[in-house]
């Protein structure tokens, strides 16, 4: 015990005072309702929306990273593993507006952990931990023990539905009940019968309030199946389709007092429709109210750190971020629902939800398309040799917030970052609010783009890609060649002079960019030149005898497809590329004899046939 | 005034408790918490304690258990999957506190004497190395219990001790070896390379100029020197501040300070290209990191004897930082060398997290895994299988649970007083006392249960009292005692629980797993008997269509009591067991058929419903084993399969075209040998071969494994 005081007072005493400190909010189960009030207000008054996410990690084996030669389906599925695997400790949201060349910022910073609060065991069975990326949280003094012990947990949306059902709690839904088109007979039928029922059971409970005497009110309401639910009187009615309770929920609009509510049946499916009597116009509100309440109570149980997701969806604030698709990727699969299969259905669904993204690095790539710059800080210090763009910046009522902490300061960088480029880049940062938020077309030419290597302006081009991140030439997929089974950690100038001569291909204008230690991409700018070589290497043609040494050697080759087959394949991908490459032609040539084999098969029942035939003669 | 005076006393009051508390010989008192800040000396310390000890009990606790709620144990569980299922689980997880307990019998005190530790460690990547091992699975309720009982993650992430595994020492040892022989063997490779490439910008060509000549100004500046023996001191300081001359190993040397990378490049370049007698060298610096130096040399020769020199300088220091990553698995060599007798409770999955950290890759199979274990430790004792085999000790635990704490309690912490009155006056007691630091404890609690140090403490105080009860004669008139030949101690030792649900028993030096106990009386699990090749494994299970709806049919199709029982897996997959082993290929083969055939009966047959769906998919035994090994951890386990992918598919659909093909093989035989009754004339020989499948053998012998699941 003394030691760990010992340790707790060493962790304080890490944390210098920074140049820049900031005083954001910290939030954990403790605070979080009570900041998450402030924090809706802040939202709807502000412009913008920064998010800034710490995780545990990003990508364990070099490959997976997002690379230039990536296109936008590729560098998805990389972005896809990651988020699946990996988890969220600290979510930093900023809601920001710009008046008058003034930031003005309200900084939160959310500690997160997946925990089991409802004890069904979600929102996360396990995740994946880098320790690289533990250790730097570590360097920036981040206090695992408050994570992990009071880290804020959440359900994401999909998540939710279907612990509905687990829980089985009443809802009340007043939002779905539209008046569906066309009814069929039977429909007609049974919304009649309804309404007969709900009828003589209400006329019942009125009338028995006031003359019956008690047996015979009782044994009516045993007879009309007659319940309480709290105080109220109600009926439960039978359904055993989604179709009859929403023709239940319609009929049930004709009653002015009675109020319908779901009832859900534990482990799936909804088997009632409840309606409830109120006495009055008066007690019905207050009802509705009561029921209401209730059911926010739950959800913020349920959710958790979700709502301010919820919120910001709502708001449809515009939102910045940096290296947006890695962040949002994360987002959509512990928040919303799993992630689609591919980068266009992500696209769309996200764009739902979130209407306007901002990537910083995407309008960082405008002033410097060809540097290194893929952090934050050196963004900063790159703008700051090169422009005057001063940011004034303002913070106000955070009184409790601990100036000491730098936790999700991030987020503040963001902003700032954001400020300076639309000052720089002469982007009006102006939101009008009409009909829907409306960004200005400067800035809204720059919104929803995340592959921060496509520089053009349609987004899905795809098919050409770079090669160096400071270089621009682009190049088709298809004269792309992935090259493996050469010694390994060998350079690329080495692995050229290994390659030359050996072919034709080689002697015309070729560039090598090793992947990792064990996979190159040869790139070839002259067009078909690949297809020459992956077919000389498939055959069994004369070659020279150096290509021959490197066959035998060990030597392959494949197209970008392969490569985006190993990255479709998420849970294969741990290992070097080399390898992933390996499994992934091996199981073509596998699907390829299967094929084979169904010709075989065709053939024998053909011969299958004429045995019968000859035995028939 | 006063109030100061107050507080001082008040300090001086509470100082005093503490000291008290620190050497009062009761209550809970500080475990032994090691980080790497104090690493060394308790290594040293426990390098003597160890080698002093008697036996070493070990706890270890871990970020999780299982990557998926279907790799939990099963008593469905055959031998060879228990094993897949806790290698995986070893392979997954990360182990963040290793408890290491040493005891020894002390004559004088009539007492065993603990040295209980409490190691934090973290896998912190130390060196280069393959990403992969740095990175760890956490499942979020073992989080969940670590942070109930208050586990400091803080220690653990800011203080923790790296390790690196025998194989990863032996994998970075390799990897510098081929660094330094090839830059030995060609010193001249880089240069070239360096020179073809570098030199494109104006601004380089003249920034390469400019060095050139000041080096060649200080070069020629050295010459004069040492000619005339004098002026040196001028000559050092006319260069600005960037570059100052020293000394290096005896010879005249330019150190230059505070240039980018580019421009040490550049001058590298340039100095290579330029000048015979002067190496460009980093050297280890004493501020920060390494110091560019050109050195002058006196000749060609001895310029590549310094560079050799610096070479071996720098492989010895990358040698060190290897040595030095080691870390945490000293403590493992020191075990191992010492063969002492290690006690853990149920600790197999802590054996195969020991070796996968500390020494190397877990073998595929249980029995190759325990000998290469018995390699490193010869005597392990577990102290759950010492509890459950013998009828003493079950009496005492009440023929209960035998979990650590509880064990602990009904073992080790009744006072005497009720030892007396509980008419057990001949009870064997013996006496532990713990050792932390210098201090004694007589009646130690940390109060701090499932931290490994007192988790490993508290195994070693049930095994020293289990040996009591044994009869194994601890007093004062043994001045040592031989556990490890001990009699009454052989048939535990090396005996582990390959699993407890199955209460499978693993002999570490045969590798035989039996399920029975060692001895003991204690059946009070009447098993029912599981038949592993009179099981079908169903998966693609949804709420609609449930394994219970798939026993219904069965037993309708087959017959009542042809389904002994169903095992879930979770809510996607489940096994059904059937009276005989060969309903399994019947049920496969008929399942096949009626996905495939459309006539009426088929789609009558009262499992045609339950497959309308189609995602129900069904195999034998062997496919678990497969999936069970596979590294990639669904949650559900249809998921899971569907992710090992269409091989596993096309496998499955294969061994069952094979099937039918044999079959057809076997009809079309039968007509042939029709025909040649009917009409001898006709070429036989031919026919035979020829016209019936060719493809039928290259199928077979392309897949020898799926024709032989097949079967």
């Amino acid at each position: 015990m003394f030691y760990k005081r010992l340790l707790c007072t060493q962790t304080s005493v890490r944390h210098h005072p920074h140049p820049n400190q900031w005083p954001i909010k910290q939030v954990t189960k403790s605070n979080f309702s009570k900041e998450l009030e402030e924090l809706k207000t802040h939202i709807s008054s502000s412009d913008f929306v920064a998010v800034s996410l710490q995780k545990t990690g990003g990508c364990s084996v070099p490959w997976q990273r997002i690379l230039p030669f990536d296109t936008a389906d590729t560098a998805y599925l990389k972005a896809k593993t990651a988020a699946e695997r990996f988890q969220i400790l600290q979510f930093s949201v900023c809601p920001f507006s710009i008046k008058d060349s003034k930031l003005i910022a309200h900084p939160y910073n959310f500690h997160l952990f997946p925990r089991d609060e409802l004890k069904v065991g979600l929102p996360s069975y396990s995740f994946s931990c880098q320790s690289s990326y533990l250790t730097s949280m570590a360097k920036q003094g981040f206090d695992f023990n408050e994570c992990i012990y009071n880290g804020i947990s959440y359900l994401s949306r999909a998540q939710e539905t279907a612990t509905k059902v687990q829980i089985g709690n009443m809802s009340h839904n007043s939002y779905m009940v539209k008046s569906s088109s066309v009814h069929s007979v039977a429909d007609s039928v049974f919304m009649e019968r309804i309404k007969s029922r709900v009828k003589s059971w209400t006329n019942a409970c009125k009338t028995s309030n006031k003359t019956e005497d008690a047996l015979i009110s009782s044994l009516r309401k045993l007879i009309l199946g007659s319940e309480l639910h709290g105080s109220r009187p109600c009926l439960n009615i039978d359904v055993c389709s989604e179709r009859q309770i929403q023709l239940a929920l319609e009929t049930l609009k004709e009653f002015v007092d009675v109020v319908p509510l779901r009832v859900p049946v534990k482990g799936g499916g909804m088997q009632a429709v409840r309606v409830v009597l109120t006495s009055s116009k008066e007690d019905k509100i207050l009802f509705e109210k009561e029921l209401q309440n209730k059911e926010e109570e739950q959800n913020k149980r349920v959710r958790g750190f979700r709502e301010v997701i919820d919120l910001i969806s709502a708001s449809q604030k515009p939102i910045l971020a940096h290296n947006s698709l890695n962040d949002f990727a994360f987002i959509y699969s512990k928040f919303l629902t799993s992630l689609p299969p591919t980068m266009d259905d992500f696209r769309i669904s996200l764009h739902l939800i979130f209407p306007h993204i901002i990537d910083v690095n995407h309008l960082m790539k405008e002033i410097g398309p060809f540097e290194k710059i893929n952090n934050i800080p050196a963004a900063i210090s790159y703008l700051k040799n090169r422009f005057f763009a001063p940011v004034d910046m303002e913070i106000p009522n955070q009184g409790e917030a601990n100036i000491n902490n730098i936790h999700g300061n991030n987020v503040l960088k963001i902003c700032q970052l954001f400020v300076k480029l639309c000052t720089i880049l002469k982007i009006s940062s102006e939101v009008s609010e009409g009909d829907g938020i409306q960004l200005s077309p400067s800035l809204q030419c720059h919104a929803n783009k995340f592959t921060p290597c496509s520089n053009s302006s349609e987004e899905p081009i795809d098919k050409d890609v770079g090669i160096w991140t400071g270089n621009n030439r682009r190049v088709g997929i298809n004269n792309l060649v992935f090259m493996w089974g050469f010694e390994g950690g060998i350079s690329a100038n080495k692995l050229k002079g290994l390659l030359h001569d050996s072919h034709e291909v080689f002697s015309q204008e070729y560039d090598i960019r090793m992947v990792d230690k064990t996979c190159a991409v040869v790139v070839f700018w002259n067009p078909g030149f690949s297809e020459l070589f992956l077919s000389t290497m498939d055959s069994a043609r004369v070659i020279s005898d150096k290509l021959k040494d490197l066959i035998s050697g060990g030597l392959r080759v494949t197209g970008y497809e392969t490569y985006k087959k190993v990255c479709e394949k998420s849970g294969l991908r741990r290992s070097n590329l080399a390898q992933c490459l390996d499994e992934a032609l091996e199981e073509e040539t596998e699907i390829f004899l299967e094929a084979k084999s169904r010709e075989e098969q065709s053939l024998i029942y053909w011969n299958n046939d004429e045995t019968i035939n000859l035995e028939e003669l | 005034m006063t109030k100061q005076t107050l507080v001082r006393a008040l300090t001086k009051f509470q100082t005093l408790t503490r000291s008290l508390c620190t050497s009062a010989a009761t209550s809970d008192a500080a475990l032994k918490n090691v980080t790497k800040s104090n690493f060394e000396p308790v290594l040293a310390e426990l390098r003597r304690v160890v080698r002093e000890s008697d036996f070493v009990s070990i706890d270890l606790e871990m970020t999780g258990l299982t990557s998926a709620p279907w790799r939990e144990c099963f008593e469905f569980d055959r031998p060879d999957i228990q094993y897949l299922k806790v290698k995986d689980s070893a392979e997954k997880f990360a182990v963040v506190q290793f408890g290491v307990c040493p005891f020894r019998w002390d004559q004088l005190n009539n007492s065993f004497i603990a040295h209980p530790h409490n190691f934090y460690i973290f896998p912190r990547q130390e060196i280069q190395g393959d990403g992969l091992s740095y990175e760890f699975l956490c499942q979020t309720s073992s989080m969940e219990f670590l942070a109930k009982y208050k586990f400091d993650f803080n220690a653990c992430i800011y203080e923790g001790i790296s390790y690196l595994s025998r194989s990863q020492e032996e994998e970075a040892l390799r990897r510098l070896d081929s660094v330094y022989k090839d830059e030995l063997v060609d010193p001249s490779s880089n240069l070239r390379e360096v020179a073809e490439t570098e030199l494109v910008r104006m601004a380089d060509i003249l920034y390469a100029e400019r060095m050139k000549n000041k080096i060649s100004d200080w070069r020629a500046g050295l010459l004069r020197d040492r000619n005339c023996g004098s002026d040196f001191q001028e000559s050092s300081v006319d260069m600005n501040q960037k570059f100052r001359t020293t000394f290096f190993k005896l010879r005249p040397a330019l150190a230059v300070d505070g240039l980018t990378s580019r421009q040490l490049r550049l001058i590298k370049l340039v100095t290579e290209k330029h000048f015979k007698d002067l190496a460009y060298v980093h050297v280890t610096g004493e501020p920060s990191g390494l110091q560019p130096l050109i050195v002058y040399t006196d000749s060609i020769e001895d310029r590549d004897m310094l560079m050799r020199e610096v070479k071996a300088c720098r492989r010895k220091e990358e040698e060190m930082k290897i040595k030095a990553a080691v870390g945490f698995r000293h403590v493992l060599d020191l075990l191992s060398s010492e063969r002492k007798l290690i006690v853990g409770h149920n600790c197999f999955l802590d054996l195969a997290h020991i070796y996968r950290k500390f020494f190397g890759p877990l073998p595929l199979t249980a029995e190759e895994f325990v000998s290469a274990v018995q390699k490193y430790f010869p005597y392990i004792i577990d102290t759950k299988v010492m509890l459950n085999s013998n009828d003493v000790l079950l009496r005492i635990m009440k023929r209960g649970s035998t979990s650590l704490s509880k064990a602990f309690h009904l073992l080790c912490s009744q006072p005497p007083a009720t030892l007396t009155s509980s008419g057990l006056p001949n009870a064997p007691r013996v006496k532990v006392e713990v050792q932390v630091d210098d201090q004694r404890f007589s009646n130690w609690n940390s109060g701090a249960k499932h931290e490994a140090g007192y988790d490993a403490f508290m195994t070693g105080s049930i095994f020293a009292k289990a040996c009591c009860h044994l009869g194994i004669d601890f007093n004062p008139d043994v001045p040592t005692v031989d556990l490890l030949h001990d009699e009454k101690l052989q048939k535990y030792v090396n005996h582990l629980y390959l699993s407890w649900v199955n209460e499978n028993i693993i002999d570490l030096k045969t590798g035989k797993i039996a399920a029975e106990s060692l001895g003991s009386t204690n059946n009070k699990r009447q098993n029912l008997k599981i038949l592993f090749q009179n099981m079908v494994l169903l998966w693609g299970l949804t709420s609609k269509v449930r394994a219970k709806e798939f026993r219904d049919c069965l037993l309708k199709v087959y017959g009542t009591g042809s389904v002994t029982s169903i095992y879930h897996l979770d809510d996607t997959a489940a096994f059904v067991q059937f009276s005989k082993a060969e309903f399994v290929s019947k049920f496969l083969e008929l399942k096949d058929n009626l996905e495939r055939v459309n006539d009426p009966i088929s789609i009558l047959h009262p499992l045609s419903k339950l497959l309308e769906a189609g995602c129900v998919c069904a195999a034998d035994y062997e496919i678990y084993k497969e999936i069970c090994s596979s590294p990639i951890s669904e949650l559900l386990f249809t998921d899971q399969v569907e992710a090992i992918g269409l091989k596993l598919k096309t496998r499955l659909e294969l061994a069952i075209e094979i099937k039918r093909q044999e079959e057809y093989k076997i009809n079309s035989f039968h007509f042939c040998e029709d025909r040649k009754d009917m009409d001898p004339e006709t070429n036989a020989t031919g026919t035979h071969s020829s016209c019936h499948f060719p493809g039928d053998e290259l199928v077979d012998s392309l897949f020898p494994v799926e024709a032989r699941m097949s079967k």
